[in-house]
């Protein structure tokens, strides 16, 4: 398929502009500060653009249109209501900078969001402002950083976290310049509480910490945890991004955590975008909140106003208030559930998740036996001797009409698939999915090249990503 | 009867529920939660407090009927500027595939968004004369802090970083947030050896143009990286960063494609040039070929990222803002080659008008004789918070005041010059 | 050659010796993507990690058998790193160093014990 400059057609155009009038024509700039030559962006009709995008659409799977099982993403359905209200001008029209008298409805949203959020998680005040999840870890960290540089503790420069962790908890932890030990799980996929315990000291920040974890499985140690990390000095942080099967069961802020953030595209239904935009608020307790960042909405009486300066503030964090536009539709599809929603959509993704695995479990080797959360991880490693890894099940599964699950993450299970199927899919779907997995692992037992070589049926086949990484072509510049 | 009051979006009703559970030999799905702790379990919620979508639409429209702000007239600036967004532009960004996709890892069945990153990449590198781009940051500030630490690992040993005082004050705060658990200083003196970087803004948060190549020609001599952050629209018209000298080039795209919408989603632009490649933060597509030798696209270089790299990676940046850059592309190729230059024209020109009626206004003086793009600043004898309330009366927000004379005003293609004589007529009788 | 832990090795000639990956941690890795060298003129202590090797899925530090200076690299690496995957064990040698301590040589494995210690 040609790309979109390949398409170019000199003379060609889509755009119009409002009329000039004469007495612009006046003002022209100054010859010396002009670009040379026009940016080389492509000519094309705004049919032929249609055209481009609408096959580029047809090139690719979301939710919409394929069961969509990956793990750690939450991948719910996105509600159509949400984007209505994301694109009423009443909102769309407000500038960031806007003084605080004109805009009482978005104030009043994010202070009605996050009251509605810390409810749920158990906190007591927080930031809507952070872009994404990485991004709310780095605000967490830096207010336990500035908690514990208050208190005159600025030796505590460690932070433990899980090795089933996430890429960013790390990541982030090293943008807030922290140095990162690496806390084991136990073969129940828990914690280990012996090795846990030698690293807790006076130079320990805090633990970060997802619950349940990547493996899907909540831990039972969690209050003593807890107890262990604070009797140390050391701050709880939480990664919201499985909060899913949290909701209305049990929050967060009472097991312990300090500081948390939530992913608004995972657990709170607003559309990934094919990659983003999200949203990753922070919420925290009492002790925490004069740390938080700016902007903050104050509520007086009946109305609201932004404070962009605060003395004890760690500063901003995002250029303005952050995807305010992803935030309303998380307001909305909370308001929509209520509480009563809310526990419906944990008890359906734990029930989606424990079937699913039911009916799995024996195709695969089942590391954790008991009872998931909102995901469960199987390893594909039984079909090694068949030159067959996860990989490959996750290509062939494009060819059966789904999206695959998440392979390889996290990083301590071996030929890793880690599956979540959410509350929005019915049973009838997991039970189409079961039978496409048992149909691969016949393919895996009698023609198992049709597996290794898989997909058959995308619009590519699988694609060389070492030439990708070794000749790098990044545009289509010549 | 029990009538369905609120909305929901999970699929299995009781017949399935009771399914489910028997199929898994429990009673309820308390049996399923014995590894929580007894004292953590909630009660479940009894009543049902949720809406149905017609209740949530009125509650929706009824608290943004509080905002007033659209029925003004808005010259606000500052770095989020308000543009025509392209009817395509919707369009295609609520297309299923597009909106209801995520992070394309299985890059088969996700060749849609791949390519049009791709494109994406494109045309920013197009725009501003580099080599490269990612595939989009959160937004302009924290590109630009992306991009002092892409300076400080190509230039290891160097501890500073100079950032220009006329840098949007609002990105500054988020390069500040970044550096902070750092022990790299910011400066605004001298450039020289242990200078990593050198970051400037044209046009500046006042809305001058600078001579930014004379700059950049001076850091390159003490072996600094030159960064530049920018309005993407100011491209269309004057050089490019590229020609500038920039090494690497910032800001945000939201000019292209993307309303207000309060503050975000907007989306943070990153080009650099070609040796800067591996430095390079945050996802970012590359051509390929599959089995069958078809031309197709990947994620690539992902050794730099989270994912794989961990507390090593280039930034800790996983989701990122990806069907802005969507919108972002759409309406940079709405606009195409010559769109994109008449844009900036008349931006350009409406500005321009504006300003020189307002400095003959006895009161009114421009802030500096350097030139300007779409955005100006000018001085009032009087103190601008007293002048506010009359301009409101008036139903224009005339700008973002700076200390207590000063008002920043962004002027664009929006502004008919009908509206410009309007706003004259208000400042004359202030 | 002698092999460490972490499956590098070293051949020694004089008081200099070339360092690279053994067949099996090439194996492991996969395809080369890329290789990111140390400083010539770096010095160096026993474990630090100074290089990487990435593939398209990972990120793999080797760590310095010995303690030395780094007075050579590979340059061929940068056009072609699959030299890694081809000729591990000889010309996809990663860089060469000056010895500091030679006595630490003494506590690598030799090539027999090493492949030996593989297949068990």
């Amino acid at each position: 398929m040609k790309n979109l400059f390949e398409k170019s057609q000199k003379g060609h155009r889509a755009y119009s502009l409002p009329k000039n009038d004469p007495a612009f024509e006046a003002f022209t700039p100054p010859a010396d500060l002009l670009r040379t030559a026009a940016a080389p962006l492509p000519e094309l009709s705004e049919l032929d653009l249609t055209r481009h995008f609408s096959t580029l659409a047809a090139r690719n799977r979301g939710i919409d249109t394929h069961f969509y099982p990956l793990g750690s993403c939450t991948m719910k359905f996105n509600p159509r209501v949400n984007e209505w209200a994301a694109a009423l001008s009443q909102m769309t029209h407000c500038h960031p900078l806007a003084p605080s008298p004109f805009v009482q409805g978005n104030l009043e949203v994010i202070d009605d969001l996050l009251a509605l959020l810390c409810d749920i998680a158990g906190m007591d005040g927080g930031t809507l402002a952070s872009n994404g999840g990485a991004q709310g870890e780095f605000v967490g960290l830096r207010l336990i950083s500035a908690y514990h540089a208050s208190r005159g503790e600025k030796q505590r420069k460690e932070i433990l976290i899980p090795d089933n962790a996430h890429g960013t908890n790390p990541a982030s932890a090293s943008l807030a310049g922290y140095h990162i030990h690496t806390l084991k799980t136990n073969p129940e996929g828990d914690v280990d509480m012996h090795h846990l315990k030698s690293l807790l000291s006076d130079k320990c920040a805090g633990l970060m910490l997802t619950n349940p974890n990547t493996l899907g499985l909540f831990s039972p140690s969690i209050l003593e945890i807890a107890e262990l990390v604070h009797k140390a000095g050391g701050l709880l942080y939480y990664d919201g991004a499985n909060l899913n099967p949290l909701l209305q069961i049990a929050k967060p802020g009472a097991m312990g955590f300090d500081v948390m953030h939530i992913n608004l595209h995972k657990t709170f239904s607003t559309p990934h975008g094919g990659g983003g935009p999200g949203a990753g608020p922070v919420l925290c307790k009492e002790k925490l909140k004069p740390f938080l960042p700016t902007p903050r909405v104050i509520k007086e009486g009946n109305s609201y106003h932004t404070v962009w300066h605060e003395p004890h503030s760690i500063g901003s964090i995002a250029t303005f208030y952050g995807n305010f536009a992803i935030c309303l539709r998380a307001y909305l599809y909370i308001l929509l559930h209520g509480n009563y929603g809310l526990r419906r959509i944990a008890e359906g993704a734990i029930l989606n998740a424990n079937y699913l695995k039911l009916h799995l479990k024996d195709l695969f080797t089942e590391p954790y036996p008991q009872p998931c959360m909102h995901e469960f991880v199987l390893q594909a490693d039984n079909y090694l001797d068949k030159g067959v890894k996860a990989l490959d099940i996750a290509k062939r599964l494009l060819d059966y009409g789904v999206y695959a699950p998440t392979v390889y993450f996290p990083l301590i299970v071996k030929e890793c698939l880690l599956i979540e199927p959410t509350e929005s899919e019915s049973k009838a779907t997991l039970d189409e999915f079961i039978e496409m997995m048992r149909a691969i692992v016949k393919e895996i037992q009698e023609n198992p090249e049709i597996v290794r070589t898989a997909p058959h049926t995308t619009p590519v086949k699988r694609l060389n990503e070492v030439q990708a990484a070794r000749n790098p072509k990044l545009t289509a510049l010549k | 009867m029990n009538r369905l009051i609120a909305m929901d979006f999970v699929a299995n009703q009781k017949n399935q529920w009771e399914e489910m559970l028997a199929a898994l030999g429990v009673r309820s799905i308390d049996e399923l939660l014995q590894a929580i702790p007894k004292k953590l379990h909630l009660q479940p919620p009894l009543k049902d407090d949720g809406l149905s979508e017609y209740e949530g639409m009125r509650a929706i429209e009824q608290v943004l009927s509080k905002n007033t702000f659209p029925q003004y007239e808005n010259y606000l600036g500052a770095g989020a500027y308000e543009h025509h967004v392209p009817a395509l532009v919707g369009a295609i960004c609520q297309k299923s595939e597009f909106l209801t996709s995520y992070t394309p890892y299985q890059a088969e069945a996700s060749q849609g968004m791949l390519q049009a990153t791709f494109e994406y990449q494109t045309a920013l590198a197009a725009l501003t004369g580099l080599d490269v781009a990612n595939a989009s940051l959160y937004d302009g500030g924290s590109a630009a802090a992306e991009a002092c630490f892409m300076a400080l690992r190509a230039n290891k040993g160097r501890s500073k970083i100079y950032l220009s005082p006329k840098v949007n004050p609002f990105y500054r705060g988020v390069i500040e947030q970044y550096l902070f658990s750092h022990s790299f200083t910011l400066h605004a003196g001298e450039i020289d050896s242990d200078t990593a970087a050198v970051v400037v803004q044209n046009p500046n948060f006042f809305g001058e143009i600078e001579d930014v190549a004379a700059l950049f020609k001076k850091s390159k001599e003490q072996g600094a990286i030159c960064i530049l952050i920018a309005n993407p629209l100011v491209y269309g018209l004057f050089a490019s960063a590229g020609e500038l000298g920039a090494d690497i080039a910032v800001g945000d795209g939201q000019p292209f494609g993307l309303p207000l919408q309060f503050g975000g989603p907007y989306v943070g632009y990153l080009t650099c040039r070609e040796s800067l490649v591996r430095q390079i933060p945050g996802r970012i597509v590359g051509e390929t070929v599959d089995a069958e030798g078809k031309r197709g696209y990947v994620l690539t270089l992902q050794a730099r990222e989270q994912h794989i790299r961990r507390e090593k990676a280039t930034s800790n940046i996983c989701t990122n803002q990806a069907l802005a850059a969507l919108a972002c592309l759409v309406a940079l190729s709405w606009y195409g080659k010559h769109g994109v230059r008449d844009l900036a024209l008349t931006n350009y020109q409406r500005a321009h008008y504006l300003h020189e009626k307002l400095i003959k206004i006895p009161g009114i003086s421009p802030f500096s004789q350097k030139p300007f793009f779409n955005e100006f600043c000018i001085r009032f004898e009087q103190k601008v918070s007293d002048l506010l309330p009359s301009f409101h009366k008036q139903g224009i927000q005339p700008g973002f005041p700076v200390g207590e004379h000063k008002l920043v005003v962004a002027v664009t293609e929006t502004k008919a010059k009908e509206q410009l004589d309007r706003y004259v007529e208000v400042a004359k009788h202030l | 050659m002698k092999f460490s832990e972490t499956h590098e090795w070293i051949d020694v000639k004089g008081t200099t010796g070339t360092v690279g990956v053994s067949e099996f941690a090439q194996k492991e890795l996969g395809d080369i993507v890329y290789v990111e060298l140390p400083q010539l003129g770096k010095t160096v202590k026993k474990g630090d990690p100074i290089a990487v090797l990435e593939s398209t899925k990972a990120a793999a530090d080797v760590y310095t058998p010995v303690s030395g200076t780094i007075i050579e690299v590979n340059h061929q690496l940068k056009e072609a790193p699959e030299l890694i995957n081809q000729h591990a064990e000889n010309s996809g040698w990663l860089f060469t160093l000056q010895l500091s301590n030679p006595e630490e040589l003494n506590a690598l494995q030799d090539e027999q014990a090493y492949r030996d210690g593989l297949r068990s």
